[in-house]
């Protein structure tokens, strides 16, 4: 860290000459400061509002200057930190669950981590986990949904080392059979415990009632399936979804670019792309019926609750006006209304939020949620819904949308706060392909949102009668309410629509009574 | 990370920050008042991370008032005599009446809590138990508060942060520590200083009641609704003899819902005085300029009259072992915890490298249970090194058909092992190259480097974050040998079991069903004559015993693949018994 001792020296410099001036302020020399000030105290701002602060300008950083492209057409994204002898890399990988075919789930899961975990050809698992971690190499590989990883941290003298044995895992995994069958057992432990947590059982349950119970983001992983993966179902994934035509590639930190470019040419040389079009992406189906679902978990006091419906895609027109509307509505944390009522103002809960994801392929959910006493489940999501209409029918006020606004522009530079971010952020928007002006037009998109402009979003985005409400928690209890506010009840708030109950799915079969 | 959640374990310390080259060039200055500020500038985004920790957690609290130094944190961001509230002195007068009326409430509560500690009456919530003047102090109150709001501008303390681009804005509070931060741009760095040392010198505990509320939901969601969390904080209590550690950070339901806004003030001046405090900021900033701020802002703050008191009570040694069974909704496991050293002994260097012998992929743990054995799914432990005490604790979760007791067995195995086998060279090799990686890995974030040098200030200092990773190079073989004898002893733990607990009682109030964690997955049948054997076993001599296992094993060979089951569980059994007969 020498550069940081440097600048130290320099900095000590100008200090002496800063203090200098701040003594003349003290001694009264500056009276226009002491109007705006608290008695006693005469160069201190009475109000944080008052306080003066110097101008801040920050450009992003463009993609472009630190993007190449191997002879093989892989992308790569270089960005050069050498504050610490540390290097990241990271592959993004065009691969996911929704590639399994039906009755086949969870290899894309097992894929993922066998990868990583079941050893590589011509090395045996253990001697290859030995050699990892004698280099003290953080490595891992994973599949989710639409997107697969594969990346580790090293220090910068043992980068050829593990990068060699990195690209070889990749490459060559061994799916050990022996491993294969520890990775089961664990994965069926997990299965038949997916009922102990109301998070785990409300996460499930709602990705169901919003995409709809085929659509592939949901669990649909079972027992029988879990059972009947076999290596050489692995290995067949693997082969077809794992090559250089797939792959985007980022790495930061204390490298050179054209070091590591030659590195990459080595390691993925003589790597065969598949041609094709990327199989598309399912849409999720229809969602449940609008209404309130309640699963019953007889030995919690306290009820988890979402609130919410299908919203929509990242590219809509609209994106900027709601996420403005969303930080006002629900996302802002303290700052937000639905926090201030249910929280602050009532003492009903801990967390209650809302979030307005937008979806890449498809569209995105609206979800309002709080987890709150058995007794008062109904009397915070009363709070949820009143806050939720009165975004679409009241103007917000300019003090709000000052605030929301203020805060996202301000933000704005932690996208970039470390060199593995903006290096992450590159290859994460070419694979998902945002046009390149993004960032470079985001602060003045959210500056030119108007009041007008989130009523007429929340009227259209947010629609009461597409509700879905769900409720994991003690059934009995939370239907009984408070005896001392009998004007909150969830037979109140499902209005004439039916209040379901959903019974709770068995853990190994996802079966229902 | 919400805000004011999580309870920073004192691992981050156990595991140092920099490899032995490596040296954190920190300044630091500390003004007349006591208040020490540690600077790291560093250049990266226009940001800057900034925090400050108050040497104070739930050790420094007693019986009555356990959890008020997190529910203290929660107030902090509550207001001062300028934020928070458009008219202070009407805010004010209503904060007092709220507190004579609540007083008298808690009068009310308490004849209602020796009722029903006498059996009279079953539910102290139950409007109809409450009494007539009761019901209208009530009324009062919730009329109060109405009334009060006029005068609150709410969340204006996140408000002014918020739309000034502040980013992560939270606090935590631990068993030794309550530490708070947040993210600033690089030009609202005098907006940190005015707003940290105008809530530490001018603090209003305005909606403190509904704030209580929201203390008791945090517990529900962090311990009572999560299908083991009422378990460990009981294993605490049964762990520490005469600790304070003994008490759970959100502190005990009854001291929560009781707490009130004086023994808040109260507490505010031992621990919130600036000789008990120590801020930090890393990032894009000029060590001068903040000097100048700290000097003018937090120079405000008055010493504290005393020095807060140091805490007394020293854990008694324990004598025996103590045992926990626990039927919950959980993975069967178990968990052996054992007494060892606070942080910063001198044994703690060998305890944390022979943590890192045990753990992850090719640590002896999984590779013997998980990967050889199978008869666990993971497998792991560590040295907790507190302030005052600490303890080094190892788990596992068994397998499906193996027991707890089983995969107990394997674990004392391998600490026995380390007892009288010296750990190889190229064993301990491997592990020091892990943590002289992971010191750099920890300084990568301005977050990860602040937190760690304000925890380690409140600690030992900041100045060991530069000097424990050669204490952690220098262990040797026998050094890690030498503490496992001297720690790893039966009558110095406690042993926590989970049994898989299958089903929630059907309906409220019934009596859950045992059972056995031993019998599940058998048929009716099947679990009488198991259950039958279990009786008759204790009346049986060891030889007989050994000859129906042995005559069971040879029949498992044999049988079909519907009938295993019921003999492996009859050998579960007969296994359990011979093993509790040693």
């Amino acid at each position: 860290m020498k550069h940081l001792t440097d600048r130290n020296q320099r900095q000590n410099k100008t200090s002496a000459l800063r203090r200098g001036l701040s003594l003349l302020a003290l001694a009264g020399i500056l009276p226009a400061a002491a109007c705006a000030t608290a008695p006693g105290e005469p160069d201190i701002a009475s109000h944080p509002t008052q306080l003066k602060f110097p101008e801040l300008s920050f450009t992003p950083p463009e993609a472009a200057r630190a993007r190449s492209v191997l002879s093989n057409g892989t992308p790569v994204y270089v960005v050069e930190d050498p504050s610490l002898p540390l290097v990241d890399l990271q592959v993004m990988i065009r691969v996911g669950a929704y590639l399994v075919p039906a009755g086949k789930e969870g290899i894309a899961g097992a894929v993922g981590s066998q990868i990583r975990a079941a050893g590589v050809e011509g090395r045996s698992p253990e001697a290859f986990d030995e050699e990892v971690a004698f280099l003290a190499a953080d490595m891992s590989t994973s599949i989710g949904n639409t997107q697969g990883g594969a990346s580790f941290n090293c220090l910068t003298k043992d980068l050829e080392q593990v990068m060699e044995l990195f690209f070889h895992m990749l490459r060559k995994p061994a799916f050990d059979q022996k491993r294969l069958e520890i990775y089961r057992s664990q994965v069926l432990q997990n299965l038949a415990r997916r009922n102990d947590s109301t998070d785990s059982i409300e996460s499930r349950e709602w990705q169901r009632l919003l995409r709809g119970p085929e659509h592939f983001t949901n669990d649909k992983v079972t027992k029988t399936v879990v059972e009947g993966i076999t290596r050489e179902d692995l290995t067949a994934f693997h082969r077809k979804h794992f090559h250089p035509g797939n792959f985007i590639i980022s790495v930061s930190g204390d490298v050179k670019r054209e070091h590591v470019l030659a590195l990459l040419e080595k390691h993925l040389a003589g790597w065969k792309s598949q041609g094709g079009e990327p199989a598309k992406i399912p849409a999720p189906g229809a969602p449940a019926s609008p209404g309130v679902y309640m699963i019953d978990k007889p030995d919690v006091n306290q009820g988890r609750v979402g609130i919410g419906h299908i919203g929509v895609k990242r590219d809509h027109p609209d994106y900027f006006a709601l996420r403005v509307m969303n930080h006002i509505l629900g996302g802002g944390g303290f700052v937000s209304r639905i926090m201030s009522r249910v929280r602050s103002d009532e003492g009903l809960a801990y967390t209650a939020r809302s979030s307005y994801d937008f979806g890449v392929y498809y569209p995105g959910i609206f979800r309002a949620y709080f987890q709150s006493k058995s007794e008062s489940v109904a009397h915070a999501a009363t709070l949820v819904l009143e806050e939720i209409e009165k975004i679409r029918t009241t103007p917000v006020k300019q003090s709000e949308i000052d605030n929301a606004r203020n805060y996202m522009i301000e933000v704005f530079p932690r996208f970039f706060a470390s060199a593995s971010q903006v290096a992450g952020t590159f290859a994460n928007e070419e694979f998902t392909g945002r046009s390149s002006d993004f960032f470079a037009t985001y602060r003045d998109r959210i500056r030119a949102v108007t009041p007008a402009e989130i009523m007429r979003v929340a009227k259209k985005h947010l629609v009461p009668e597409k509700l879905i409400i769900l409720i994991v928690g003690n059934s009995k209890d939370i239907l009984a309410g408070d005896p001392d506010k009998p004007q909150f009840s969830i037979r109140k708030l499902a209005g004439g629509r039916t209040i379901e109950s959903i019974p709770l799915a068995d853990p190994l079969s996802l079966k229902r009574e | 990370m919400n805000r004011r959640v999580f309870f920073l374990c004192a691992a981050l310390l156990a595991s140092p920050a920099t490899a032995p080259a490596q040296n954190v060039d920190v300044k630091v200055h500390t003004l007349e008042n006591g208040l020490k500020v540690l600077m790291v500038p560093r250049r990266g985004d226009p940001n800057i991370t900034a925090g400050w920790i108050a040497k104070v957690g739930s050790v420094n609290e007693r019986p009555g008032i356990t959890g008020i130094a997190h529910l203290f944190e929660h107030m902090m961001f509550k207001g001062t005599r300028t934020i928070g509230t458009s008219d202070i002195d009407k805010d004010l007068q209503t904060l007092a009446r709220l507190d004579a009326i609540k007083g008298e409430m808690q009068k009310e509560e308490e004849t209602l809590a020796r009722r029903l500690r006498v059996g009279e009456i079953t539910d102290t919530r139950d409007p109809k138990v409450r009494s007539a003047s009761h019901q209208e102090l009530r009324k009062k109150f919730e009329a109060l508060l109405k009334a009060q709001k006029a005068n609150i501008v709410k969340d204006e303390f996140d408000k002014i942060y918020k739309g000034n681009g502040a980013s992560g804005m939270n606090a935590g509070t631990s068993y030794d520590f309550t530490i708070y931060f947040v993210n600033v741009p690089a030009n609202k760095l005098e907006l940190w200083f005015w707003m940290e040392s105008d809530r530490l010198l001018n603090p209003v505990f305005r909606e403190f009641y509904s704030e209580r509320d929201v203390v008791r939901e945090e517990r529900r969601l962090r311990v009572e609704s999560t299908p083991t969390g009422k378990f460990e904080e009981q294993f605490d209590a049964l762990f520490w003899g005469s600790s304070p550690y003994s008490w759970p950070v959100i502190g005990w339901p009854s001291d929560v819902e009781g707490i009130t806004r004086e023994e808040a003030m109260s507490f505010y001046g031992v621990y919130y005085a600036p000789n008990n405090l120590t801020a930090c900021l890393v990032g894009d900033f000029e060590p001068g300029q903040a000097r100048e701020l700290a000097e003018k802002y937090f120079g405000r703050l008055k010493r504290g009259l005393k020095p807060p008191p140091a805490v007394r009570t020293i854990e008694i040694k324990q004598l025996a072992e103590k045992k926990m069974t626990g039927y919950a909704e959980t993975k069967p496991q178990v968990r052996l915890r054992y007494h060892s050293v606070a942080d910063g002994h001198v044994d703690e260097p060998a305890l944390v490298v022979l943590q890192d012998i045990l753990n992850g992929r090719t640590g002896r743990f999984y590779k013997s249970l998980v990967l050889d054995r199978k008869i666990a799914t993971s497998a792991g432990g560590g040295q907790e090194g507190r302030k005052y005490e600490g303890y080094f604790e190892v788990s596992a979760t068994a397998a499906e058909g193996h027991s707890p007791k089983e995969v107990q067995g394997a674990l004392e195995t391998i600490l026995d092992e380390l007892k009288e086998k010296d750990v190889g060279s190229r064993e301990l090799q491997k592990v020091k190259n892990q943590r002289a990686a992971s010191e750099f890995r920890k300084l990568r974030s301005n977050f990860s480097l602040m937190l760690q040098l304000l925890l380690r200030d409140s600690y030992r200092g900041w100045k060991t974050i530069n000097t424990d990773p050669a204490l952690l190079q220098a262990v040797t073989a026998a050094d890690i040998k030498r503490v496992a004898a001297k720690y790893f002893t039966r009558e110095n733990r406690a042993v926590l079991v989970f049994h898989t607990k299958e089903k929630p009682a059907p309906e409220k109030g019934a009596a859950p069903e045992k059972v056995d964690p031993d019998l599940a997955g058998l048929s009716p049948e099947e679990r009488q004559k198991a259950t039958l054997l279990k009786n008759n076993l204790p009346a049986m001599d060891r030889a007989t015993t050994e000859k129906l296992r042995e005559n069971i094993s040879t029949g498992l060979l044999n049988a079909p693949k519907e009938g295993q089951a019921f003999l492996k569980a009859l050998l579960k059994i007969i296994d359990g018994h011979l093993e509790g007969k040693e």
